[in-house]
């Protein structure tokens, strides 16, 4: 298959203009244009929505406060009083991811959640900020997070390697779980539509309703990446406080 | 795989930062709060309307206490004025036929005394005929002439021996 109709030239990224600072390469790509028109897409909808302020909402006043409270309600479920403080993080960071995906999902638009360097740093920065609070609400003893009571003391040998793992390998999963979903949804949508143009007129109807399901079915999914980003983030926050 | 391209990670991770970095602050200090003052003042208002309703709703329980008193004592009110009505009237019928038995007894015990009275002078009467009747006849059939005692004696003895 020639380069050019690869199903992953998609996710290349084009420099729209050539920066340089302090020797490093910061171009404005159509990475960062997806970036700015979600930020733009967010900040403009929550704005011109909630302008009015109106006790009895309008409609699109009404989608702004249903975020609102999704995540609010996300927050105090898992974390709980302790969570009010890290809301507008964990609303940032829901916002981002599923307006980020939904802007992917408009053709010919890039997807920035579907690369792995943007994931891996929201991950990281979540994983380093619940690390820190760890330490903070607990000092030293946050190491007894790895610690688990009540198991055979010849089991802890082995278990506390495995918790220290798969606490380690949190930003990792945080991220690739993301960048993976997203990767793979727009690589098979890219297959299909190279079905459609390759076979005979009648049988590509088959891979375009193919297509058309599966476009539904990503939109489901970039709404449920953002859910899984946004949940684990609380859940990570809520073992920083409670550490069994 | 153009994801694990080093070439724009700098370039991603600078605009990336930027980007979200802006994106957090503006929510955080701009349409959080806003959407938060809202919520507040629609769930103050929610809570004005909710103790106004239960306000009003103790005024009218009040209301309903007081109507309820006023009709009981209307009630009691119409009951005695009925049971006083009654209590007279039934008072008055007992007089009126009490009137009425003594005026029937005494107009009874009159004619009885009347009857009584005629009785006993048709009774004399007819003794004065009865001697007048035997002195005739027996003067007539024997030439006797009989007193009226003895005639009287003989009556009085038949009476006794038809008795």
């Amino acid at each position: 298959m020639a380069a050019k109709d690869s199903p992953l030239k998609q996710f290349e990224i084009d420099p729209i203009s050539n920066i340089e600072l302090g020797g490093y390469n910061i171009s404005f790509t159509n990475s960062s244009l997806a970036m700015l028109i979600t930020v733009l897409v967010i900040t403009i909808f929550l704005t011109i929505t909630v302008n009015t302020r109106s006790i009895i909402p309008s409609r699109m006043q009404l989608i702004s406060e249903l975020m609102y409270n999704f995540i609010a309600q996300l927050l105090s479920d898992t974390v709980g009083d302790n969570g009010k403080k890290y809301f507008p993080f964990v609303f940032s960071l829901f916002m981002f991811v599923l307006i980020g995906n939904m802007v992917g999902m408009i053709p010919y638009q890039f997807t920035f959640t579907s690369h792995i360097i943007v994931t891996f740093a929201l991950a990281t920065v979540v994983f380093v900020g619940v690390t820190i609070l760890g330490f903070v609400n607990h000092g030293i003893k946050f190491f007894s997070f790895f610690y688990i009571p009540g198991v055979p003391f010849y089991m802890h040998p082995l278990l506390i390697p495995i918790e220290v793992i798969s606490y380690l390998s949190r930003p990792i999963s945080l991220s690739v779980r993301l960048f993976a979903n997203m990767l793979a949804g727009h690589t098979l949508l890219k297959v299909f539509a190279g079905f459609v143009v390759s076979m005979p007129f009648f049988t590509g109807v088959f891979p375009l309703a193919f297509i058309v399901a599966l476009t539904g079915l990503e939109i489901l999914i970039a709404f449920l990446q953002a859910y899984v980003f946004a949940i684990l983030t609380c859940l990570y926050i809520n073992d920083a406080y409670h550490l069994h | 795989m153009p994801q694990l391209n080093p070439e724009f990670f700098v370039s991603q991770l600078f605009w990336l930062v930027v980007f979200f970095s802006f994106l957090f602050v503006f929510l955080w200090r701009v349409s959080l709060p806003r959407i938060a003052t809202v919520l507040e003042k629609r769930q103050n208002k929610i809570d004005e309307n909710l103790s106004n309703a239960k306000k009003l709703q103790e005024e009218a329980k009040e209301i309903e206490v007081n109507i309820n008193e006023k009709i009981k004592i209307a009630k009691k009110e119409t009951d005695d004025q009925i049971k006083k009505i009654i209590t007279s009237l039934e008072n008055e019928v007992s007089s009126q036929l009490s009137i009425l038995d003594r005026d029937l007894e005494e107009k009874i015990s009159k004619s009885e005394k009347e009857i009584i009275s005629n009785r006993n002078s048709q009774m004399e009467n007819i003794n004065d005929q009865i001697t007048d009747i035997t002195k005739t006849i027996v003067s007539k059939i024997t030439d006797i002439n009989l007193s009226d005692s003895d005639i009287n004696k003989a009556i009085k003895s038949g009476k006794e021996y038809s008795n």
